[in-house]
């Protein structure tokens, strides 16, 4: 059967119930195609094409004699290389874990094992997660499959799995989430990603950036395929004391179609108003294409944001020095030199500088809380810009310019800080073909609305049914 | 309005040698422009009005 690797997670899922495929026959199309693409994308950094197909094969076993264990049997999906695998190196994109190989597998890992879900391989990153460009000394650059000409960058840090998804290499993977991560290769890439709210999904056995940020989500072509991972992967984990014991609902059951009546408010400011021209028409028109149908929009703002880089800054930059001091003492040069002077800073944000953060935080928390008390989600871009070319350091925001790193994650990183739900999906195309991703935020454990409402939009747009025309 | 905050090497190195970290004078030059930055932005936070505010970051006896 052709193309298969386009196949959504749910189609692969329902065609290999029905034995209208085998799991052997889905894993060797997507071992095939990365072995086709991966040289020039650099989505992976270890394929584990001899263990995928051995589970394939069990998972063929267990189908004939009727065990199927649910909707993701003998689906595969790759996981960032952030995330502990059994048996499998566990680089973090980095020279110093190069060697690293687990005893056992992250929580979500096993728990998509669980669900009958094969690990194709581990994908590419920027080193340590600790970059919203995507870029990585060691393993190489993973590269947009948007642009035929010139080298783009995917966005990070989940750099491999933007790049690996929107490819066909792979339906779905996890990503992480710490001022960005799932969202900026998700907006640039053309792809769904989801960052669920803090303590909706177990972080052990994933390296941490910094813990009070960090966040575990799916990376798919489709809210379903996200709300199918989702459903698998959350829940307390005791494992990760930051877990939350809420029950974890059918998130496949609200994607209905139906936004009648759901309240969106749409950002305006320093969401919606800083963006590229071609961005801020595209999240416009989304707005309008749901109030359409029967969403009730109006505009909100969330004036607080403007000390969220300050503040989020002085805690990443904290939390993630005091799990690298170590190895910044002893092995500096063995990490790339951007991921190298952003840990160095934290040395100089004191104990006040980080308790304030704290305190900012609680604020800016409260403001979306309070945006959303009024409605069920807020709209905005997931990325003020597209793609930029590898090596552009600078773009223009608004009326004025900003570097790109910071132009990144300006959108994204309120949401990590707050802890609330957050979706991106494609919602259109740049004048020169670039995606553009749009982002909806939601109360806190309400993915089940974000996901209806990604849903929805997607059944009334393709924009995330798109294809790169270079590969 | 606040003065741009400017830090000498020899600062820098004091603050970093107070978490354990001993850097060359090069490394530190290079981290000063980023570090001057944060900052300037943090001190800015002084003047949010988040004094009666609890920080998220609290111990709790589950």
């Amino acid at each position: 059967m052709s193309e298969l690797f386009w196949a959504s997670m749910a189609d692969l899922g329902r065609m290999i119930a029905t034995k209208e495929v085998s799991p052997v026959e889905v894993v060797r199309a997507h071992l095939d195609r990365i072995a086709a693409l991966d040289a020039k994308l650099r989505a992976f950094i270890t394929v584990c094409a001899e263990a995928a197909l051995q589970a394939a094969r069990g998972a063929e076993a267990d189908l004939m004699a009727d065990k199927v264990v649910g909707p993701l049997h003998g689906v595969p999906w790759a996981p960032k290389d952030l995330y502990a695998t059994k048996g499998v190196r566990t680089t973090g994109g980095s020279k110093i874990l190069a060697d690293s190989v687990p005893r056992a597998d992250a929580t979500v890992v096993a728990r998509l094992g669980e669900a009958g879900a094969i690990v194709l391989g581990k994908l590419n990153m920027h080193e340590f997660a600790y970059g919203p460009e995507g870029l990585n000394a060691h393993y190489g650059d993973a590269r947009n499959p948007w642009d035929a000409r010139a080298h783009r960058i995917t966005g990070g840090s989940s750099s491999g799995s933007g790049a690996a998804v929107a490819a066909g290499l792979a339906p779905g993977s996890l990503g992480s989430d710490t001022g960005g991560s799932i969202r900026i290769p998700a907006s640039l890439c053309g792809i769904t990603g989801l960052k669920p709210t803090y303590g909706r999904v177990s972080r052990a056995g994933v390296l941490p950036l910094a813990w009070s940020m960090d966040h575990v989500g799916p990376m798919t072509r489709t809210a379903r395929d996200c709300a199918l991972m989702l459903h698998a992967i959350a829940g307390h984990d005791p494992a990760d004391p930051t877990t939350s014991a809420l029950p974890v609902p059918d998130y496949t059951a609200g994607l209905t179609g139906d936004v009648k009546g759901l309240r969106v408010g749409l950002l305006r400011a320093h969401f919606t108003d800083v963006a590229a021209p071609d961005v801020r028409a595209a999240v416009e028109a989304a707005a309008k294409q749901l109030e359409r149908a029967g969403a009730i929009v109006d505009e909100a703002n969330l004036t607080q944001v403007v000390h969220v880089a300050a503040a989020s800054s002085a805690i990443v930059a904290s939390e993630a020095l005091a799990y690298h001091a170590a190895w910044i003492r002893s092995r500096a040069q063995d990490y790339q030199q951007d991921v190298r002077e952003r840990l160095r800073v934290g040395a100089f944000v004191s104990g006040v500088h980080y308790v304030r953060a704290q305190q900012v935080r609680a604020l800016v928390s409260r403001e979306v809380d309070e945006a959303l008390a009024r409605r069920d989600v807020l709209l905005a871009p997931a990325t003020p810009i597209p793609a930029t070319v590898l090596g552009e350091r600078e773009t223009t925001l608004g009326d004025g310019t900003s570097d790109v790193r910071s132009a990144l994650i300006r959108l994204t990183r309120p949401f990590n800080f707050s802890g609330h739900p957050a979706c991106a999906t494609p919602c259109g195309f740049t004048g020169s073909g670039l995606p553009i991703g749009l982002q909806v935020v939601g109360r806190p454990f309400d993915e089940a609305t974000v996901l209806r409402v990604v849903d929805a939009y997607q059944r009334l747009t393709d924009w995330h049914t798109r294809r790169p025309a270079s590969v | 309005m606040l003065a741009p905050v400017e830090i000498d090497v020899a600062t820098l190195r004091r603050m970093a040698a107070l978490g354990g970290f001993a850097w060359t004078d090069a490394e530190l030059e290079s981290l000063r422009p980023t570090v001057e930055r944060l900052l300037e932005m943090l001190e800015r936070l002084e003047a949010v009005p988040i004094d009666e505010l609890e920080p998220t970051t609290q111990y709790r006896v589950l």
